[in-house]
């Protein structure tokens, strides 16, 4: 018998399709098959698309400004925690005096652990900033993330942590 | 208590019972047996065929014939008999200023192929032969030509590098800016698929290792890596995670469209296709740490596709790949405290772990026998036959990441 059971679902309740799917570039994809999550009912949360990256500066390519201190995780956690929940809204209160600021939240982690699990752990908890940030009022078409995971130790932060770079 | 909410008390119990049982099952099934390992006493009782390496003409015949007795030897698929004694075949042939020009037969004299090699040096002439014999007598694939890519800081950025399956050929595939990772070959290792942070963001590239050129496979907004062809080398598995959560997508490379697969809440990463093309298993971290999970490749547009959760009894697990026969997973895992290689028969069986002490992201031979890992730093390939590892690779930076040609 399958040692199988049924796999946590996200069902998210809407998605700003429309706005965003323009902006799903595949560089030589011509057209996309839309995950399970987008065609079924909308229930619980609402996942925010990534806009268009063009003019995005990288902090491998320039020198980024933090937008506030770093953001520490604990372990593999990717939730995010009473401290981080009040940054967030410090940052988002500030942030609500320029409208058209752009942030991009990078998530690294610490050397020893493996290094596709890193890349992703990284992604997850610079999106579930990114959410957090949206949901305090911050435009989405304006924040982008980005998961370097332990590819960029020791050269660069070598914690579980994300930071929120301004853009120019 | 009435009748009926005793029996749906008693269906939970059960239901609860058999999956909390599953990893403890699986464990006791471990020390009963070997997993894979198991395998090997039956295998090794086979009677390995007898092989006989006759002369080789020309001037750099006896060479010839003296390395191609050595790589049939290593290659531990035969019995290889001397001049004198009895075989079930017989390989000889010319070799001249370096080309080789091989002839196999069976014991009755009939010829099974006749094939010539001119490349440029001798012993990547007699490696192919090699190879040819292996797979015309086992049906095998063998490793002579093999090769293994992976990730090395050697020169303070992480870049992508390959060599054969003795740490021998070594070349530097990648010179990017920044660090290029998660490398993938195709089947017939003629590209590498690869995440690149040439841009500054990591994008999926494809590198042709025979012509040189390269192309990017996705340029979305967020972060794409962990890619893997899939047996026939015309999709392309990765995490992507433009649509706002980190989800495995498959890309077909010849009508350039994509699909999400995966329905993730956490993190999910390493997707690795079952050899015949329709399962992919994967890590995802839903927030209590990743565990690996089978999800089927839609055959066509708007089909279903079931995905669950494949137990192994370990809480931590990660770099899951199919063996070649699809008949078992190697994965990471964490036992006291430390990375370590495991091997489960799939769908079901005992957990064999096969190197703890820091190894991680184990790859499968292509003829199944041995695995390739890293071990702080260093690159291991392990015979899963005989249970014996030797270091193919160290003291070239950090190794890590490695994958082996399927």
């Amino acid at each position: 018998m399958m040692n199988a059971d049924q796999p946590k679902m996200n069902r998210p309740a809407a998605i700003r399709f429309s706005t965003f799917f323009s902006c799903l570039l595949l560089a030589s994809c011509s057209s996309i098959t839309m995950p399970s999550f987008l065609r079924s009912p909308a229930s619980e949360a609402v996942v925010y698309a990534l806009g268009p990256r063009e003019g995005y500066t990288s902090p491998l390519n320039g020198s980024l400004k933090p937008a506030c201190p770093a953001l520490v995780f604990d372990n593999a956690d990717f939730q995010l925690t009473a401290a981080h929940q009040q940054a967030l809204h410090s940052l988002a209160q500030e942030m609500s005096t320029n409208k058209k600021a752009r942030l991009l939240i990078a998530g690294y982690t610490r050397p020893n652990l493996p290094p596709d699990h890193a890349r992703s752990l990284s992604e997850r908890r610079a999106l579930a900033v990114r959410q957090r940030l949206i949901e305090l009022g911050l435009e989405a078409a304006n924040v982008q993330t980005v998961g370097f995971g332990n590819d960029f130790s020791p050269s660069g932060p070598s914690s579980d942590v994300v930071v929120i770079y301004r853009q120019n | 208590m009435n009748a009926r909410a005793l029996l749906l008390l008693l269906s939970l119990f059960v239901c609860h019972g058999s999956r909390a049982e599953a990893g403890v099952m699986d464990r006791l099934r471990g020390l009963l047996s070997f997993g894979p390992g198991r395998g090997k006493t039956e295998e090794q009782k086979k009677i390995m065929p007898r092989i006989r390496v006759g002369g080789f003409s020309g001037g750099t015949g006896t060479s010839a014939q003296q390395t191609l007795q050595k790589e049939l030897i290593d290659s531990r698929e035969f019995f290889v008999a001397g001049a004198d004694e009895k075989a079930d075949f017989t390989v000889e042939g010319t070799s001249i200023g370096g080309r080789v020009t091989g002839k196999l037969r069976d014991a009755k004299g009939k010829e099974l192929f006749q094939r010539s090699y001119a490349a440029p040096g001798l012993d990547e002439n007699l490696k192919a032969l090699t190879d040819d014999v292996i797979y015309t007598i086992t049906g095998r694939p063998g490793l002579a030509t093999s090769r293994i890519v992976f990730v090395s800081d050697v020169t303070g950025k992480r870049q992508i590098y390959i060599c054969d399956a003795e740490g021998g050929e070594l070349h530097q595939v990648t010179h990017d800016k920044h660090a290029a990772v998660a490398p993938s070959l195709s089947p017939d290792s003629s590209m590498i698929a690869f995440t690149s942070y040439r841009s500054g963001f990591p994008i999926i590239r494809l590198l042709d290792l025979n012509v040189g050129w390269e192309r990017g496979v996705t340029d979305t907004p967020g972060s794409s890596f962990g890619s893997a062809f899939s047996p026939d080398g015309t999709h392309l598995a990765a995490v992507m995670s433009f649509i706002g959560n980190p989800e495995i997508f498959v890309s077909d490379l010849n009508t350039n469209t994509a699909a999400c697969v995966s329905d993730s809440v956490g993190a999910p990463s390493s997707p690795s296709w079952h050899p015949d093309g329709r399962q992919l298993v994967f890590s995802s971290d839903d927030g209590d740490g990743p565990k690996l999970y089978v999800v089927e490749v839609p055959q066509k547009e708007g089909q279903s596709s079931r995905l669950f959760r494949w137990r192994t009894g370990y809480h931590f697990c990660t770099d899951p790949e199919w063996s070649p026969d699809g008949r078992h997973i190697a994965f990471t895992t964490r036992t006291s405290g430390e990375w370590t290689v495991a091997i489960k028969p799939y769908p079901n069986g005992g957990v064999h772990v096969v190197q703890g002490g820091g190894a991680e992201h184990p790859s499968w031979s292509p003829n199944g026998h041995f695995i390739t890992y890293v071990q702080h730093g260093e690159l291991f390939v392990h015979d899963l036959r005989s249970g014996n590892r030797r270091s193919i690779l160290r003291g070239h930076g950090h190794i890590t990441e490695p994958r082996w040609m399927r």
